[in-house]
């Protein structure tokens, strides 16, 4: 017994010797002459697709903005961590990153764990510009800025879109336990005129691949909303190919973005018309969308390109020309700005009508809660099979 | 009274509290330069309540549960529901912890009531799978719950505690969880569970009430879940379903296995340093290495896991250990008239209760291996 | 019409999780162990089919490579992790066996990147009946799920190596007195248990052309609660139950209101069948000896 207790005590003085060890690291002294952007992301997990588009186009836009001389001559850097889509791994992570030095930060990729950063971030004043996780709460605080469009917004203009058309009966298909499926659906739902019969269909994340019953629940409709990801649409069109009638129109949001590339599934097979209301396309052929697509695609392949990584990129110059914006009205920016200093100056420039023009859209602007202003367009993917 | 009192007996609480102690006070006096470190303690505090509450399921009753984080969801979002109604009255205060600790703990423990009237009927592996599904509906009923009960999908915002003070909580839980464990287990009652445990069969002929106790184990054991649940709401902003899948009770299996079956200074230490393992790999393998954070947590899970118990390799492990090593500090330390008193003790005929000698029979013949929870009829 | 159509669907998803729930018995049954790992296997699988496809362009050969490399990977694995375990407690199996999920996930991750791959295998198209349209691949999943369900009876019912896995079931001391080298009969399970999960792994991405790392988990939980359903060790059960949950999944899909639902409904039904019936519907009723 007496062995026991002192291996007990052994594992318990480690422990302490770890915690202090811990306390010793000084994080103010961690400039080392960069801006430092954190980004918290699913880089590894079943969302691990969305993480790693944003890391690597924030990495990619930070590659060519020090190239370029940097942000008014200061590197900046990317501080990519893992949270796996996990919103308890959140806290570690942004603390993680406070200690090393993080004056700015992307927030998370993904809604649920954005929640959390969201408070984290407004205890301690740091500023965020997120460049995917579109819930209506995200830009709850005053520092916090989405890149992507909220929710509910998008919801609502579906909603009108749909209204516009002159539809009888359409069919939604969409996710129940996810909060962006989730967050477009109720909002669309009350934006919707009452005149319109809805057929809905569910899946949920424990079956994301067999959606034979949910195909044969909408089958007769024409027009069916899919507030989802690419990825599970693709399925989706995939197995309804031949169920579904040759003129049905498939309408999705953003997160339809990335289906065209989407490795091995070749969207001319589908018989049906697909589109998408959202702020890219990631088939684009001009403007800086096409410059993005052909730089990203030559560095990191084309399986993970999609709108989060286009946002991303957006986020990243977006947070240096708000910076160099500020240095423009006499405000002091460098490597060892604080968090908070700097929070404070970059809500004042995206409060003070900063107007920034990037591959999601030509005439960005943020509302005074944080809400994007940018033109959604409604892109046609693929027209119907004659 | 008095002349019972050993030291050794109360090694743990000792340890505890001496680490909550110095914790408070680093914290009081600010000595912790990040406040990772706070963080870092809550989710091990929280762990090692998992941890030492799945252990008397798991390894005192013999029973397998799968559905553990089942119990602390129900906690996290029963506590955090009576947190976010509090606030407005009492604000994000120390009785409003304190009564949402009260209600997630007795709900979870009623949910343990209900989980544990199946395991009446059902051993082993058919029960395992029945608290994984308990689970999962759990999680599946939260999930789907609407926007204004339980926030549904987005999770439930809670009012996130104090982050310097809700450790010391957790410590103090820790210590209460220990006290009303352990003198269970010291009682005529740990005597009856654990001879369920080695054989059911002959702990009803022998007049004791199987039901009963399999009742009481789940429902202390889903009590402390709970609690644990509830500081997990406290300890973050939002409280969501997604965290309490299977994998985390797994993940809480996993601690109390590798902290060796029916020690509870095995679970505390395991819990501690796979929590710790966790962190450290998150905060380390950032960016492009986050990948490798589950390779080489489960190389080192499956490597701790063969060498621990594999009975291949009693001999390397008889050679190779922690303990052998400190054996040999130990050895040099003790004085000749010491030594003699040890020596001793091995002709003594245990009369006391002592949770990790007697009550698990197989500790006696070979320190090194964990018992198993087979039932003895089962072969 | 409904009715009958969502009964197709549910055959068809149930197919493939009795595919899965044969791989869980076989193992459970013989080494008696939860092999966690075992929905895992199917995503290797799925991967070497997209490999070789990539390759040769043939489906087939795909499945076959898909068959022979799971088995390779399943007896390495029972080799270097379960083995060594084997006399050790049951839990200590159950931990490894978690350990090599998370490895075996994270491995294709590190190959094969974050983002889900899509692999186009056989567009054999519809058969009509009347107004009812059935894709040929429900048709051919539920076929061969059967046709190896038969083989698997037969084979453990009249070949000698099918008896000696019984033996090694019920007994493995007494079965290796009577010269049965149980730890190779182990390792024959495993080696067939792998090959089913690769078969498993054909037939998902033949309905539904996604591959990611983490695609075999939920089939795999789905699939162990089939089995345990039916009666966990017993074949036919594990083919009943695995049908029986695709049925289960597909109604309530159907149905609105409780279709986002569907996951806890499947493990209510699954409770509520243990409660009735303690050791699932074909499961034999141990008795318990002192």
């Amino acid at each position: 017994m007496s062995k026991k207790i002192i291996a007990l005590v052994l594992a318990m003085l480690m422990v302490v010797s770890i915690f202090a060890a811990c306390g010793s690291k000084d994080p103010a002294t961690d400039g080392e002459g960069t801006i430092k952007i954190g980004l918290s992301g699913p880089l590894t997990g079943a969302a691990a697709v969305y993480g790693v588009a944003v890391k690597n186009a924030a990495e990619m836009a930070a590659e060519e903005i020090n190239a370029d001389g940097g942000m008014n001559g200061i590197n900046i850097e990317i501080l990519a961590t893992d949270d796996a889509h996990d919103p308890a791994k959140v806290s570690t992570n942004y603390y993680n990153m406070v200690g090393e030095g993080m004056q700015v930060s992307l927030g998370c990729v993904t809604s649920n764990p954005c929640l959390e950063f969201c408070k984290l971030s407004a205890e301690d004043n740091v500023f965020f510009l997120t460049p995917s996780a579109s819930n209506d709460d995200v830009p709850a605080a005053d520092n916090a800025y989405q890149m992507c469009f909220a929710d509910g917004n998008q919801g609502g203009v579906a909603a009108n879109t749909v209204n516009n058309l002159g539809l009888t009966k359409i069919g939604i298909f969409y996710k129940s336990d996810d909060s962006y499926s989730n967050g477009i659906y109720e909002q669309f739902k009350a934006n919707l005129n009452e005149g319109i019969e809805t057929v809905e269909a569910v899946f949920t994340s424990a079956n994301e691949t067999d959606f034979s019953t949910q195909i044969s629940s909408l089958k007769d409709c024409e027009f069916i909303f899919m507030p989802i990801y690419y990825t599970p649409a693709s399925l989706f069109m995939t197995q309804a190919k031949d169920t579904m009638a040759a003129n049905t129109v498939y309408f999705g949001c953003d997160g339809f973005d990335g289906i065209e590339s989407a490795e091995g599934f070749d969207i001319t097979t589908i018989p049906q018309k697909v589109t998408m209301l959202s702020h890219f396309n990631s088939k684009a052929t001009e403007g800086m969308a096409a410059d993005f697509i052909a730089k990203y695609t030559d560095k990191y392949g084309a399986d993970t390109l999609n709108q989060f990584g286009a946002s991303a990129y957006d986020c990243v110059y977006a947070l240096v020309a708000a910076m160099e914006k500020a240095i423009e009205n006499g405000k002091t920016v460098d490597a060892s700005t604080s968090a908070s200093d700097l929070c404070d100056i970059l809500k004042e420039v995206f409060q003070g009508g900063f107007t920034f023009a990037g591959v999601t859209g030509e005439s960005i602007t943020w509302d005074e809660s944080g809400y994007v202003a940018k033109d959604a367009i409604q892109y046609v993917i693929k027209e119907a099979n004659a | 009274m008095k002349k019972n009192f050993k030291i050794k007996h109360y090694i743990n609480y000792i340890v505890v509290a001496a680490l909550g102690i110095l914790f408070t006070v680093m914290a009081l006096t600010d000595s912790f330069a990040s406040p990772l470190a706070l963080i870092q303690l809550e989710k091990i505090v929280i762990a090692v309540l998992l941890a030492v509450s799945l252990s008397v399921v798991v390894g005192f009753l013999g029973e397998l549960s799968l559905g553990h984080a089942g119990f602390m969801c129900v906690g996290a979002y029963l506590g955090g529901k009576v947190s976010v109604l509090l606030e407005p009255v009492l604000g994000n205060s120390f009785p409003t912890l304190l009564i949402s600790m009260a209600v997630g703990g007795v709900v979870a423990a009623a949910f343990g009531v209900i989980i544990g009237l199946p395991a009446l009927r059902l051993r082993g592996d058919y029960l395992a799978i029945v608290t994984l599904a308990f689970g999962e509906i759990v999680r599946s009923i939260f999930m789907n719950s609407s926007r204004e009960t339980f926030g549904g999908s987005l999770g439930l915002a809670t009012p996130r505690f104090d982050k310097k003070y809700l450790f010391m909580v957790g410590f103090v839980m820790v210590l209460i969880c220990l006290a009303v464990i352990q003198n269970m287990m010291k009682s005529k009652h740990g005597r009856a569970i654990t001879s369920i445990r080695d054989s059911e069969i002959a702990a009803r002929a022998t007049g004791i009430n199987v039901t009963k106790y399999k009742l009481i184990v789940f429902t202390v054991s889903s009590f402390f879940a709970g609690i644990a649940g509830v500081l997990y709401s406290f300890s973050n902003n939002n409280v969501q379903s997604t965290n309490f899948s299977y994998n985390y009770s797994i993940e809480i299996l996993v601690m109390v296995v590798l902290g060796g079956m029916g020690s509870i200074n095995g679970s505390i230490i395991a819990a501690t340093l796979i929590t710790f393992l966790d962190i450290k790999l998150q905060t380390i393998l950032t960016g492009n290495l986050a990948v490798l954070q589950d390779f080489i947590y489960a190389i080192v899970l499956i490597l701790i896991v063969i060498y621990n118990n594999a009975p291949g390799l009693k001999n390397f492990r008889e050679k190779y250990n922690l303990q052998s090593l400190i054996n040999k500090i130990a050895k040099g330390m003790q004085n000749p008239a010491k030594r003699r008193d040890d020596e001793a003790k091995w002709h003594r005929v245990p009369t006391k209760i002592e949770i990790d000698e007697v009550l698990s029979t197989k500790i006696q013949r070979d320190p090194t291996t964990s018992i198993k929870p087979d039932k003895g009829g089962n072969d | 019409m409904e009715i009958l159509e969502t009964l197709i669907n549910g055959l068809s998803i149930g197919g493939t999780y009795a595919m899965i729930a044969l791989g869980y018995t076989m193992v459970y049954g013989i080494a008696k162990m939860l092999n966690f790992a075992h929905g895992d296997v199917i995503m290797v699988g799925g991967y070497t089919i997209y490999v070789v496809m990539a390759q040769t362009g043939y489906p087939l050969i795909g499945l076959a490579a898909a068959i022979l490399f799971c088995m390779i990977l399943g007896v390495t694995v029972e080799k270097l992790a379960y083995k060594p375990l084997r006399g050790a407690s049951p839990l200590a199996v159950l931990i490894t066996a978690i350990g090599v999920s998370y490895l075996l996930q994270s491995t294709a991750q590190m190959i094969f990147g974050s983002s889900p791959k899509m692999v186009t295998l056989l567009d054999l198209g519809n058969v009509k009946l009347g107004s009812l349209k059935i894709q040929w691949n429900v048709i051919i999943t539920l076929i061969a799920s059967f046709v190896i369900m038969l083989i698997l009876t037969l084979f453990v019912k009249y070949t000698r190596t099918g008896r000696a896995m019984v033996a090694v079931s019920e007994d493995k001391g007494a079965a290796q007195l009577m010269g049965i080298n149980s730890n190779a009969i182990i390792t024959l399970t495993f080696a067939i248990g792998s090959a089913l999960a690769a078969c498993a792994g054909f037939f998902m991405l033949m309905k539904s052309p996604s591959l990611s790392n983490t695609m075999g988990a939920m089939p795999g939980i789905k699939a162990f609660t089939a089995a345990v359903i039916g009666g966990i060790g017993s074949i036919p059960g594990a083919m009943l139950g695995g049908i029986l949950i695709g049925i289960v999944e597909a109604v309530s899909y159907k149905i609105t209101v409780i279709a986002p639902y569907t996951d806890a409904i499947e493990f209510l039904i699954l409770i509520i069948i243990l409660l009735v019936k303690p050791s699932g519907i074909l499961g034999k009723k141990r008795r318990e000896k002192v």
